[in-house]
């Protein structure tokens, strides 16, 4: 086969299995992730992204980009590693939870209600993966210098947009600084408020080796099941028996 | 009882109280904003002060059990005091807790309405309360006749007090004792599993994360009984020394019996904590060998050999050993190892957190939220100092105007 050929993009067809999985029965729906290493080229475009969507304060990250060297000069060898939650099946975090406020969702995606938390942290030292990180309340603009701006202070308006609430799990959340979630463990939620209308989480379409595949893991027609089977597939940490919706290509 | 250093240790609190109180508005103004710790460290100091008054509170729940439900005789004398002790104590714990929470308030009604029984930290509440509960009544049963007498012979502020805590009660006979004497012993029926549950529950709290070497044993909560027991029984047997009088022998005799205890458990602790020791550095595992070098060759090493090991365990031994049947050396001894019974719980929370748990995760971002380089801040430090002030001021008065120091008819008598 020539290599010239037209090759679609990624994004399209998991967009398309997106639209599939959003018309079936949302009982049989089994969100997963698939991260290839191989594609991986640690641009950390995929953390910045989500960042960005989520409105995620100094502190607080879903999905950091780990860095693992291995080798001695000159023979060294660098990989990354997108780490977001995992959203195990079989999830060492919800169980200490005390007061329900983390659980897996019907479509097995570990979720937090920030309403609920009580800000224990508990859950932080049960996650293996530390995929968990709490909100202290910290803020990018406290203590920096004002600048003029031409229309409104440089402050104001970074302030503004900080305290501008995110959107996660399609609510409606107070101003920051006016309660939850500062004060709660906060984690990666595979972007649920995006997928539920139709869009792939920001870090999947931010990739740009296209490292990062999303779907129903119950969709045999999917690419993210199609992924998990292949023989490079792996899951972290998997001795733990924790069972991990996202699985990694070696 | 010496109360020449009342007025010393009650200045010493108000001291403490106010020092502490720019560290309490500011941690209850700005919620957990001014702490050191993060999301890799995410349990700091006050927790470990909280596992701290949780010792402090195990050994004063053993002898109110041998006095009460063991019914062993020269306990008696201590009896209430240990009982109140244990109120104390779980007073102070609680506001550690309760400060260390993030989202505090929530923790008064979500217990209520949206609680998991999978989760230990549901059964530490339940049973935290029901210890509570256990607790006041005992207490109160235990001191009312006394308060009652008291309500018609003082003069004074006090009397009010004592007439509300009588609730309308002017005569305490001999029946009415024997009642409260049948509750007392009741509720140490009920105490006793409560109790073990309670402190069990907390090193099973611990022990069942798998992720977390150190902690993920079957030896956690048993190394957590007998620490608890072991502090808890030295701070009963310093408060033994200081407040029970030696007119008739009595605290010679109880200082004998808890001397030897304390000794026993010392030993028994050591042995356990070095089978922790020698266990972990024999799996040569990463994690578990990092985590240990953090306690004995890490920034704090000089917590774990010179507080611990020296002051808090060397000494005493020898003092326990060496000084025979000496009251004097059994309470110095007892003195230093509850004092310094905080850097056993230190060493125990922070190590086990200190280590990255994924490789690379400590280059990833720069932030002190996300760091396991953890070290107690003045916010952090501020705050426990006007807990623990708060908690020696409600027992310096407690001890003080009421009629916890031998309030039994069969104890010796309350010294003024």
């Amino acid at each position: 086969m020539s290599r010239f050929l037209a090759v679609e993009d990624q994004l399209a067809r998991m967009q398309r299995d997106l639209k599939r999985a959003l018309a079936a029965d949302p009982k049989t729906v089994r969100w997963g992730m698939v991260i290839d290493l191989a594609k991986c080229i640690g641009c950390h475009a995929c953390t910045v992204a989500c960042v960005a969507e989520n409105k995620l304060p100094p502190g607080v990250v879903y999905r950091p980009v780990l860095e693992e060297e291995a080798g001695t000069y000159p023979a060294v060898r660098r990989r990354f590693v997108p780490r977001p939650c995992l959203h195990c099946q079989n999830p060492p975090c919800t169980k200490v939870c005390p007061v329900t406020a983390t659980y897996k969702d019907a479509s097995g995606v570990v979720v937090v209600n920030y309403t609920r938390c009580i800000g224990c942290r508990y859950c932080l030292v049960a996650c293996p993966y530390s995929a968990r990180t709490s909100d202290f309340g910290d803020w990018y603009t406290r203590g920096t210098p004002e600048g003029q701006g031409v229309l409104q202070g440089q402050r104001t308006a970074a302030e503004g947009y900080e305290a501008a609430p995110a959107a996660e799990y399609g609510k409606k959340w107070p101003p920051r600084g006016k309660g939850s979630p500062i004060g709660n463990a906060r984690k990666c939620h595979f972007c649920l408020h995006r997928v539920a209308v139709g869009m792939l989480p920001a870090c999947v379409t931010t990739c740009i080796g296209r490292a990062t595949i999303f779907g129903d893991r119950n969709d045999a027609e999917s690419l993210v099941f199609e992924m998990i089977g292949s023989a490079r597939a792996f899951q972290l940490k998997a001795e733990l028996g924790t069972q991990p919706a996202v699985y990694y290509l070696a | 009882m010496h109360y020449r250093f009342f007025p010393l240790l009650s200045i010493l609190a108000v001291v403490g109280l106010l020092a502490g109180s720019y560290g309490m508005v500011d941690r209850l103004w700005n919620g957990l904003n001014p702490v050191a710790f993060g999301s890799y460290v995410p349990w700091g100091l006050w927790v470990a002060f909280y596992l701290f008054f949780l010792g402090l509170s195990a050994g004063a729940f053993l002898v109110t059990i041998l006095t009460y439900l063991l019914e062993i005789k020269p306990f008696e004398g201590i009896g209430p005091l240990s009982a109140f002790m244990v109120l104390v104590c779980l007073f102070c714990e609680m506001l550690f807790i309760l400060l260390d929470l993030g989202t505090m308030h929530r923790a008064f009604y979500q217990f209520f309405l949206t609680p998991s029984f999978s989760s230990l930290l549901t059964w530490m509440f339940v049973l935290f309360n029901l210890m509570g509960i256990i607790y006041t009544l005992k207490t109160y049963f235990l001191v009312r006749g006394a308060i009652i007498r008291k309500a018609q012979g003082v003069p004074g502020p006090l009397a009010a007090l004592y007439r509300l805590l009588s609730l309308g009660r002017r005569e305490y006979d001999a029946a009415m004792q024997a009642a409260d004497d049948r509750r007392v012993h009741r509720l140490a029926w009920i105490s006793l599993p409560v109790g073990l549950l309670f402190y069990a529950t907390n090193g099973a709290f611990f022990a069942i994360l798998i992720n977390r070497p150190i902690w993920n044993s079957a030896l956690t909560p048993l190394l957590f009984v007998v620490a608890a027991l072991l502090s808890g029984g030295a701070l009963v047997a310093f408060l033994t020394y200081v407040y029970v009088d030696n007119a008739s022998g009595l605290r010679d005799t109880l200082m004998r019996y808890l001397g030897r205890s304390i000794l026993f458990l010392l030993s028994l602790f050591l042995v356990l904590e070095a089978m922790q020791f020698f266990v972990g550095y024999q799996t040569g595992r990463t994690d578990i060998v990092t985590s240990l070098n953090h306690i004995t060759v890490g920034k704090g090493w000089w917590i774990f050999w010179i507080v611990h090991l020296g002051v808090g365990s060397l000494i005493p031994l020898l003092l326990l050993v060496f000084g025979g049947a000496n009251p004097r050396s059994s309470a110095w001894a007892c003195f230093l190892i509850f004092v310094t019974f905080v850097a056993v719980r230190y060493n125990f929370i922070i190590p086990d957190l200190a280590v990255y748990k994924l490789e690379g995760l400590e280059y990833v971002f720069r932030h002190p939220r996300l760091s396991t380089d953890y070290v107690p801040n003045l916010n952090e430090w501020l705050v426990s100092i006007w807990i623990i002030s708060a908690g020696l001021l409600a027992f310096l008065l407690g001890t003080r105007y009421l009629p916890i120091v031998n309030a039994h008819p069969r104890g010796v008598d309350h010294a003024a």
